[in-house]
């Protein structure tokens, strides 16, 4: 077996170096890449390359808000996130239906965005709302929307001399939001499809209104050409625009397993949504177990 | 008793103390040792090369160079006078695949040797060259004997068949009924999930075969593989450790690894640790048997006259206890019902599929849930209540079976009806809940023929048990196992309570086949009921001579007069004794995503008499949710001869998020021939859960299901067919 090698840095500064000189495989939480290169029980993983464990690097970790944003350290655990009074709501939802406690106790919101899975959890709200990810190399620093870092199914923009380091998402002002994900079973499970939706309703008009769908095609898929059907429409006018909407949303994911059960609920899920919306549902959640 | 030594003892345990389980502390401790935690000296590991197509002939083996003090072992290490077979029901199943392999994932054969590292290295650079041959997978397949038939002399692929029949003909039966009502119904694999994954450990000690190994029968492993070497059976000792989990994955299946353990061990000579990681267990290890009943219902008058059916198993590649397996699916045909008329014919089909083997319940599963389903759907095509229909054909004391025997006991099943619905309201929300509303109440009844089938305790396992005291302490010495089922303490807690001592003196360890008797295999809900009462019996002659000092007393078991089977026919009373179920399950689906919530579970089992409640709530939580994951999400495909699901986070099983609370009930009536009254019930309470879950998203959606498990997407068919 090839030997790889194997580091720990102390501080940002000693990461972004021995990336720069190594390309080594960046390690945050290790709830993917232990899986994904284990050799069984008793094994040393195999990794292909060699490894960076950042998992310590303090500078990375926690969440802080300014008047316009709210910056998540890439370190931050999925159990941070949800337990937050500061992260936006739909993910603290996402972030709390990831896998098991003891998983959510160790991966992190920037390994799950560099794992670029159609099903991760994070991603698909984070891409709703239009957060960026803020990338570091020995270089400077760049910032890019996370929609557009995620390329395709395990493929990002991520350069070999960087690391995610953290996470800034606007602050939401939406008025009305709808978030489901539907597992295998009720916890602890891969997602099957995932939805959110949020809506800004200010004087009767639809001043925003947003949809992104996880595990719905190679990455999570989101149509601003789509949402613009509905944006600027008064809420009367919704349920005449509504089918056309549904249909350029249809036209947008691409489900390769399961596509008429994927399909068909995510109709359902939207037209739910806007139904309520047209109906002048209160602002805050809507959902059907109300 | 002295006064003396009495007075340092603690009181008497009675059978109706609640006690913690003995094993609880420890397992919840991270203690309890486990075949993965032993490291012997000198520990060489193996790990299994398989089959990676589904039939074919092995054109070649291309070992790479193996280091010094690495082995592959195969079936040319099998000495000249022993057989490359292991011995469970027949001997068809071999240890290893030589000249051909018959499924994905049969053993060709091991890597052994000091580095687990290297060894997977030496696997993967291992190439077996097939010529491939169409497989057969499906059981539709094995009928059709897809890719020619695996039986040529037979010209089939049938590996084992039976019938029984009652009163007349069919054919009379169905020219006279104003109609028949027939249906197809199909239920899937299922992988039992034990927590801990299969595993043993071979090594010598003092010139014999010592096997250590996470199963539920030591005495089965020695005598399936010891024609291996030719060797007596006393030349093997087992040493079961401490088993987290089988249900029914470790009976036979043991066997496969040990047998191979055996060969490379009389070769090696060192201790040798197998232990198969997660994904090896989900793909490579036995399964439930995937089934499809074909039931052909008679009715006149709107009532029953006859009931015809039809039943296959896969039973994959080798019959392993397939056969037994088939019989008790065919004799739980007809549920808890009587019918004046029946017949019932089962078939199991071979295919090029990894064995299936005992699964929590054995074959009756599979027609319970199949009866269930037909009748539900027989009386909604009548335009009645499914409950109130099946109640007219509950069976009583006296009545004849389907094997033309007896049913022994007392029913309880209308007093448990009546717990069950009042305490779930069923009536009241069956008026409420309108056909399709989105919600919905099911109820399935069921029951499990106690310990082995007919005389097969009598005529096959002739079980022992023995007690040896010494001074005030007495050791148990039977062959059966714990395996989380909580045995340990139900024994212990028997053998105290029958000789009026304290648990505490009662000593059980993980059987050793060299120290104790043989009471038989640690399966069909026998242990409680059978090796139960054998240690009481043990007990109460222990107590009458208690004051003999130190000794030993040993009992056989003895089957009641009066109660006749032929095996060869199979004709008579079936089973000295029933478990009986009611289950009743209430859900919610969501209209948007089919997601269906579990709101209510209420269920009561009439068990004759619970040992230890904890226990059996234990039992009966556990079995239910076991049925329900297996009714609702448990998805194991077979894909052209390969499973689909690989690992624990594509195969499914419910959390404990996933359902509610349940109500349970336990009714009494006493079982003459049990322990204290006790029956058999570790896999009753898996019968019938599944079948009253489908019942209920039946109802709240206005369709029909003929098969399971139903997940969202399934579901989504299914509503385009709403009637």
């Amino acid at each position: 077996m090839e030997k790889v090698k194997c580091f720990i840095p102390e501080t940002l500064e000693e990461a972004l170096r021995i990336r720069k000189e190594t390309g080594a495989t960046i390690l945050a939480g290790g709830s993917d890449l232990m899986v994904s290169n284990s050799m069984g029980a008793g094994i040393t993983p195999a990794f292909r390359g060699d490894v960076m464990i950042i998992t310590g690097l303090k500078e990375l970790k926690g969440i802080t808000e300014t008047a316009d944003t709210v910056e998540i350290g890439a370190l931050t655990t999925s159990a941070e996130i949800a337990g937050s009074p500061i992260a936006p709501e739909l993910l603290k939802d996402a972030a709390s239906r990831m896998g098991a406690i003891a998983l959510r106790n160790s991966a992190t919101i920037g390994g799950n965005i560099a794992n670029a899975s159609p099903k991760g959890d994070m991603p698909q709200p984070l891409i709703l709302m239009d957060a960026e990810v803020v990338l570091k190399s020995l270089d400077g620093e760049r910032r890019v929307l996370v929609d557009d870092f995620i390329i395709a199914h395990k493929k990002t923009e991520l350069r070999d001399d960087e690391i995610i380091t953290g996470i800034v998402i606007p602050k939401p002002q939406f008025t009305h939001i709808f978030y489901r994900k539907i597992g295998m079973r009720r916890a602890n499970a891969i997602s099957k499809l995932t939805l959110s939706a949020a809506a800004t309703v200010r004087d009767g008009v639809l001043a925003d209104f947003r949809a992104s769908s996880g595990a719905a095609g190679p990455k999570v898929a989101r149509s601003r050409k789509a949402e613009e059907i509905l944006i600027g429409r008064k809420l009367e006018e919704l349920s005449a625009c509504k089918e056309e909407f549904l249909d350029a949303w249809n036209g947008v994911i691409s489900p390769h397993a399961m596509p008429e059960y994927r399909r068909n609920t995510t109709r359902r899920m939207l037209a739910f949504f806007i139904d309520a919306l047209a109906a002048g549902h209160a602002p805050g959640r809507v959902d059907i177990e109300e | 008793m002295s006064e003396v030594s009495a007075n340092k003892l603690k009181p008497a345990t009675k059978i109706n103390d609640r006690i913690v389980r003995v094993d609880a502390l420890q397992k919840a401790r991270g203690e309890a040792m486990y075949v993965c935690d032993m490291t012997l000296p000198d520990m060489q590991y193996a790990y299994m090369v398989r089959s990676t197509v589904p039939r074919g002939r092995i054109k070649a083996i291309h070992l790479p160079e193996f280091p010094e003090g690495y082995h592959f072992i195969s079936a040319g290490d099998i000495p000249a006078n022993g057989k490359n077979e292991l011995w469970m029901i027949a001997k068809d199943w071999r240890c290893f695949a030589d000249g051909y392999v018959l499924y994905v994932g049969e053993t060709i054969g091991l890597v052994v040797g000091p580095d687990r590292g290297v060894l997977k290295q030496l696997k993967a650079q291992i190439k077996v060259d097939y010529e491939e041959q169409t497989p057969a997978v499906t059981i539709d397949d094995g009928i059709n004997c897809v890719g020619g038939p695996m039986f040529p002399e037979k010209g089939s692929n049938v590996m084992c068949e039976l019938f029984c029949e009652k009163g007349r003909p069919m054919d009379e039966v169905f020219a006279e009924a104003d109609e028949v009502f027939e249906e197809t119904i199909e239920t899937p694999y299922q992988e039992h999930v034990h927590l801990e994954t299969n595993s043993a450990i071979a090594t010598m000690e003092d010139g014999k075969f010592v096997f250590y190994a996470s199963a539920q029968c030591p005495f089965y492993i020695r005598k399936s593989i010891a024609g291996l070497l030719d060797i007596p059976y006393d030349d093997i000792i087992v040493r079961q450790c401490t088993t987290g989990g089988a249900f029914g994955g470790k009976e036979h299946f043991p066997d496969v690894l040990c047998g191979a353990l055996l060969v490379a061990e009389n070769k090696i000579r060192k201790p040798i640790k197998m232990v198969f990681d997660r994904e090896e267990d989900t793909q490579f290890s036995v399964k439930r048997h995937p089934s499809k009943c074909i039931y052909k219902t008679a009715v006149k008058d709107g009532k029953i006259t006859g009931v015809w059916g039809h039943i296959y198993y896969n039973c994959g590649a080798y019959l392993a206890s397939s056969y037994v397996v088939l019989q008790r699916g065919v004799f739980h045909g007809n549920g808890v019902y009587t019918f004046d008329n029946t017949y019932l014919k089962g078939e199991g089909i071979g295919t090029n599929t990894f064995p299936t083997c005992a699964f929590r319940g054995f074959g009756a599963p599979q027609t319970l849930f199949a009866i269930e389903t037909h009748l539900n759907h027989l009386a909604r095509h009548l335009g009645v209540d499914p409950l109130a229909f099946k109640m007219q054909y509950l069976c009583k004391k006296g009545d004849e079976t389907t094997t033309n025997g007896h049913i022994i006991e007392e029913v309880k099943l209308p007093e448990m009806l009546e717990v069950v619905t009042k305490e779930s309201d069923y009536w009241r929300k069956v008026r409420e809940y309108k056909p399709g509303c989105g919600k919905g109440i099911g109820i399935a009844l069921y029951n499990h023929g106690g310990a082995f089938t007919g005389n097969g305790e009598q005529a096959i396992i002739k079980a022992h048990a023995r007690l040896v005291k010494t001074g005030e302490k007495v050791r148990i010495e039977v062959g059966s196992t714990e395996m989380g089922q909580g045995f340990k303490t139900t024994l212990r807690k028997i053998c105290a309570a029958t000789l009026g001592v304290n648990m505490d003196q009662i000593e059980y360890f993980n059987p050793d086949t060299a120290k104790v008797v043989d009471s038989g295999p640690t399966a069909a809900s026998r242990s409680t009921m059978i090796v139960g009462r054998l240690v009481e019996r043990a007990a109460l002659e222990m107590k009458e001579r208690w004051n003999e000092g130190d000794f030993t007393t040993e009992v056989e078991y003895e089957h009641p007069d009066g109660y006749p089977w032929d095996q060869s026919t199979f004709r008579g009373d079936a089973y000295l004794g029933y478990g009986w179920g009611v289950a009743c399950v209430e859900v919610e689906v969501d209209k948007l995503t089919n997601e269906v919530k579990t709101t209510g579970i209420w269920s009561s089992h009439e068990i004759g008499r619970a040992i230890d409640e904890l226990i059996v709530h234990g039992q009966i939580n556990g079995g239910i949710i076991q049925s329900l994951g297996y009714g609702a999400m448990e998805k194991l495909e077979n894909k052209k001869g390969y499973f689909r699901q690989k690992s624990m986070s594509d195969y499914v099983i419910p959390t404990s998020m996933d359902f509610p609370k349940q109500f349970y009930h336990i009714q009494e009536n006493p079982y003459p021939w049990g322990p204290y009254g006790a029956k058999g019930m570790g896999e009753l309470v898996f019968n019938g859960a599944s079948a009253a879950y489908v019942d209920a998203v039946e109802r709240a959606l206005n369709t029909k299901f003929t098969a399971i498990p139903i997940p969202p997407e399934d579901i989504e068919e299914a509503i385009k067919h709403v009637h």
